[in-house]
């Protein structure tokens, strides 16, 4: 038998090329974002360690190989957001390490059932039915570790708070991009070769998908912080990719690992941009933003880009691979299940959200009235150094999505899958830009000749002044959607959100030290009882032996 | 002069070190400091010389003053004590350099080099011993030894908790003369070769199993198995740190682990009621011990617990059996002994310099302490089973034993009991080493050099444990001594074809 520890292809290919990019964007706005900071040796060495360890991981090809690049992927993860300088950064770090590295433990144990039914453990030798309980076992475990890693529910809880605490750059390098794309590439790995998949799996991967997109999105739309937000977005949108992957056939698929390379384009090209923002404002505080757009255009053009690409605004990326999934849900129908209708609504439902939530957003940190805190920063763009990748990542937005099927489909998605997919619904991006340009123009010219031909002439304001000069008359629009709480069943949901039930992490805190409470009465310090305790064992022991 | 002649040194030397010292040491201050870091270092070359003998020439055995086994009394030399007086010697060699700086707060540095040696000495003894009662003899001199030193403070709560343990040790102590005085009635015969080709002959009884349970139930105490652990979590955070840490990662495995092994495998011969008690016991220290660890804010405290848990994956391992378990509970016995001990080197670092064992009052220190925040990091990594550390390995292989077995809720605790230490050791980490810096804690320092040189070892050692499972290393080192406990009570034979 072949057991090369390394394997080499197109998907992991496509995988290493991605990684490295992001990585070198990323060190490029560090040198920016971080100037000035301590310890950047120790930031810039575990940024290349991650780098390292990403392309070990996805170039392994055996599973104990690849899960030491893994495990330790998650703890340089820990490290890199000990960098942030928020309150609460090492609590977050500590979340954040106890889930990666909690799944990662149940991981060695899937890893343990996988060379127990098999015994093997090279990922292109494996091919396991998912019929018996300990293979359906062994798939659940470690694919606990790929939704920790990529943010999927229920282990979703450290990315909102990552993105808020860890810096922009590094909520950009790892929830939003490398995490991603290596959790949903072991994802990817694990449904399509190391496990044959059943229906029933596949409805228990669209479930969480659903349930993904939908819930994380409907926290986003009332967050505060802008870093946060996007965080829960970036939850949100895994959603879609395991959809994707869920639905099982080939269209689906490709457009589950798809929005996921189009994800962390759009997801770190947020974050830079929100960083930008961060850095010149000195806050992420969605109260204390606004009027964005005149100071730092740049940031704000990419910001928008980005935030259509999630959006899935079309001619944009993310539209493209949304599509793809779309059509992916719509083929399960064949299978004769009704459960499809669900799916889509969720998928489309979510989509919906997620342009809501960025309305508020744009407007709230780039249009309306700057705040008081905005003026009196100083004022203009930021350095090169972290507009640049900002820039390159809205092209490529662009380009990904215009040339959705001639550039990363057909370069990398297709041939890392092996085939092209048949499609259902036409799309040719080509033509749809061109309209779509041709409405703008049409309109814009529509716009010239109204405010042209026609003037207007209005009350300047009700009460005559102006509105700069009353800061409390500001909309920030960060309570756009606040009313939302309010809605009846939705009122109890976001109570117990607020408390943290829906918080792995929170719930399995109170378990264990409700346990550890328990034990800790039984040790009452008291020789005796101590003793007591070992004459009851002998006791037992006596009884077992001699019985 | 044989090459067997070596084997009486690993307890010559610290015994004799142990009465040299503080006849000298009153006189000459640096004396002291010299005699026991010396000598713990000749011990541990001499005890990777044993491992490259037994490799050449198999097992070897000593016979006390010239008197053939099994009337006279044997030191016995195999793969499995090899490894131990590795695990241990190799340890005791570099608390003893951190001791260097570490005791200069207390006043007898003669005498506390003198317990420690005397300790060391008791432990080697119950290594080599192929003789019941001289391993009885060499384990009372470590525990009343180690009574001594988790009292060395003088301390109210010290006090206290080296009664306890002094009284729980006794115990222990009792039930394991009782089981060798009631094997001796049986088989007429004290040494352990001998003692297994009887028990062969004569074949098992009620009161063979009876022994067992009292042998469990004795050595399970030594190495602080639930339910008879009570002792641990109060003497272990008591002593000194450089005791702490050979408490916690040698002292309770050659005592209880070893012993346990040793008498279990070799001598009576391993059932399958007995192999299951084990699991269940290793699987209950597992648990329990992690979830009473979570809670706890005292640092030292808090590893303490970390040891019963551990100890419980150790004895899971070995308790299952399979030459994949075995080898898996060995080698999570040598990795456990380096990163525990480092840990607690590294709470007495912080002990040192910030004055407090309590998480709630530290915080930040990796900023002003970073040898000592970064081989915590380390230590802490390994013990929750991070990749690539040496505690990764040694869990991977049980998980993996576990499961071949198809022991598959075992494995799944042991699962459970690595997250939840993961979850502990990152809560450690938090509040001592990454939160914000306190206030008052602006002024303090880094640690002397010899406390820094011992702990970055004990790391390099966490950083490349993997490697021990790698080529010629794990043949000599983990694979001998796994096949000693594989081999059973073949092992008389064995040990009687060495005296020729």
């Amino acid at each position: 038998m072949d057991a090369s520890l390394f394997r080499i292809d197109s998907l992991s290919i496509f995988m290493g090329i991605f990684i490295g990019l992001f990585t070198l964007l990323t060190i490029i706005y560090s040198f920016g974002y971080m100037k000035g900071r301590k310890g950047l040796l120790r930031y810039y060495s575990y940024i290349i360690l991650t780098l390292i360890a990403s392309l070990g991981a996805v170039f392994s090809n055996n599973l104990i190989l690849f899960i030491v690049f893994w495990g330790f992927l998650g703890m340089l993860l820990y490290l890199l957001i000990q960098f942030g300088w928020k309150e609460t950064t090492s609590y977050t770090a500590k979340k954040a390490l106890i889930i990666i590295g909690g799944t990662d433990a149940f991981m060695l144990l899937g890893l343990a059932l996988i060379w127990h039914l098999t015994g093997s453990l090279q990922m292109d030798q494996v091919s396991i039915g998912l019929t018996s309980k300990v293979a359906v076992i062994a798939y659940l475990c470690l694919a606990s570790g790929a939704f920790a890693k990529a943010g999927a529910m229920p282990f979703h809880t450290w990315v909102p708070d990552t993105a808020e605490d860890a810096p922009a750059s590094i909520a950009a390098f790892l929830p939003a991009s490398l995490d991603k794309l290596l959790g949903i590439y072991f994802l990817a790995r694990l449904s399509l070769e190391v496990f044959r998949m059943t229906p029933g799996i596949n409805v228990f991967l669209m479930v969480i998908g659903s349930v993904t997109i939908v819930a994380a999105v409907m926290m986003a739309l009332i967050q505060h912080d802008l870093k946060r937000l996007l965080g829960y977005h970036a939850v949100s949108q895994v959603g879609y990719m395991v959809l994707g992957i869920g639905t099982g056939n080939p269209i689906g698929i490709a457009g589950g690992v798809f929005h996921m390379l189009n994800h962390s384009i759009y997801k770190s090209c947020l974050f830079f941009s929100g960083g930008a923002v961060e850095k010149k404002t000195g806050t992420t505080n969605l109260d204390k933003l606004g009027g964005l757009a005149k100071i730092m255009p740049i940031t704000f053009i990419t910001f928008l880009i980005a935030a259509f690409s999630i959006s899935g605004v079309p001619p944009f990326n993310g539209f493209a691979s949304k599509w793809m999934v779309y059509q992916g849900i719509i083929k399960t129908a064949t299978n004769g299940s009704g459960l499809w209708i669900i799916w889509l609504v969720a998928a489309m439902f979510g989509s919906a959200l997620t342009l809501a939530s960025f309305m508020k957003l744009v407007h709230a940190v780039f249009l309306g009235q700057p705040s008081e805190e905005v003026k009196k920063k100083k004022q203009g763009e930021v350095g090169p150094s972290m507009w640049i990748p900002t820039v390159i990542l809205a092209a490529l937005c662009v380009i990904f999505g215009v040339f959705a099927y001639r550039v990363p489909l057909k370069m990398f998605i297709f041939p890392s899958l092996g085939g092209v997919p048949e499609f259902t619904g036409i799309w040719d991006p080509g033509l749809a830009t061109a309209l779509i340009v041709l409405g703008i123009v049409i309109g814009f010219v529509i716009y010239l000749m109204g405010t042209a031909l026609k003037t207007r002439t209005t009350e300047t304001f009700v009460l005559g002044e102006f509105i700069e000069d009353h800061p409390d008359m500001r909309l920030s629009g960060t309570d756009f959607y606040n009313t939302i709480k309010e809605i009846g069943i939705l009122k109890v949901i976001y109570r117990l959100a607020e408390k943290k039930v829906f918080d792995i992490y929170e719930v399995g805190a109170k378990a264990t030290l409700g346990f550890n409470g328990l034990l800790r009465y039984m040790h009452n310090g008291i020789l005796l009882t101590y003793l007591a305790w070992c004459l009851f064992g002998t006791g037992i022991l006596f009884w077992v032996l001699l019985r | 002069m044989t090459a067997s002649s070596i084997i009486p040194l690993f307890v010559a030397i610290p015994l004799a070190g142990a009465f040299i010292t503080p006849l000298i040491g009153k006189k000459v201050k640096w004396a002291p400091d010299v005699i026991g870091n010396s000598l713990t270092f000749v011990l541990a070359v001499l005890s990777i010389f044993s491992v490259m003998m037994v490799s050449s020439s198999g097992t070897i055995v000593y016979s006390v003053g010239g008197w053939m086994p099994p009337v006279g009394i044997a030191m016995v030399l195999d793969g499995l004590t090899s490894f131990m007086l590795v695990t241990v010697n190799l340890l005791a060699f570099i608390i003893a350099v951190f001791s260097v700086n570490y005791m200069e707060k207390f006043t007898s540095k003669a005498k506390f080099y003198c317990l420690f040696l005397l300790m060391l000495a008791g432990m080697n003894g119950v290594l080599i011993s192929g003789d019941m009662f001289n391993l009885f003899v060499f384990l009372e001199i470590a525990s009343v030894a180690s009574y001594a030193l988790v009292a060395f403070g003088t301390e109210r709560y010290e006090l206290e908790a080296a009664f306890k343990y002094a009284i729980m040790g006794t115990v222990g102590s009792l039930f394991v003369l009782l089981g060798i005085v009631f094997l001796y009635s049986y088989t007429s015969t004290l040494n352990m070769a001998d003692m297994a080709q009887v028990l062969m002959q004569k074949g098992g009884g009620n009161i063979v199993l009876m022994v067992s349970a009292l042998f469990i139930m004795g050595f399970g105490l030594k190495a602080a198995l639930v339910p008879f652990h009570a002792w641990l979590p109060d003497a272990h955070p008591s002593a000194p740190a450089p005791i702490s840490a050979m408490l916690s990662g040698v002292l309770i495995k050659s005592l209880g682990v070893y012993a346990l092994c040793r008498i279990f495998f070799n001598v009576i011969g391993m059932t399958a009621d007995i192999s299951s008690i084990l699991m269940f016991l290793g699987a209950l220290s597992m648990v329990v011990g992690v979830f009473l660890a979570i809670g706890q804010w005292d640092f030292k405290r808090l590893l303490a617990y970390h040891s019963i848990s551990q100890i419980g994956y150790v004895v899971l391992g070995i308790g299952l059996g399979t030459p994949l378990g075995i080898f898996g509970g060995l080698f999570h016995l040598f990795n456990h002994s380096v990163f525990k001990s480092l840990l607690f080197l590294d709470s007495g670092a912080v002990e040192y310099s910030a004055g407090t064992r309590d998480l709630k009052k530290m915080g930040g220190l990796a900023e002003k302490m970073p040898v000592t925040g970064t081989t915590s990091l380390i230590a802490s990594m390994s013990i929750a089973g991070v990749p690539p550390f040496n505690g990764f390995w040694s869990k991977l292989i049980i998980i993996i034993a576990l499961v071949q077995a198809g022991r598959h809720g075992y494995a799944f605790w042991a699962v459970v009991a690595s997250v939840l230490t993961l979850a502990s050791f990152a809560k450690v980490m938090k509040y001592a080493f990454f939160d914000k810096l306190k206030e008052q804690l602006k002024q303090i320092k880094e640690v002397p050099i010899f406390m820094k040189l011992s702990m970055s070892a004990l790391a390099l050692i966490c950083l490349f444990g993997g490697l021990l499972l790698v080529g010629a290393v794990k043949i000599d080192f983990l694979d001998k001594a796994t096949d000693v406990l594989l081999e059973g009570t073949k092992y008389a034979a064995i040990v009687f074809k060495g005296i020729g």
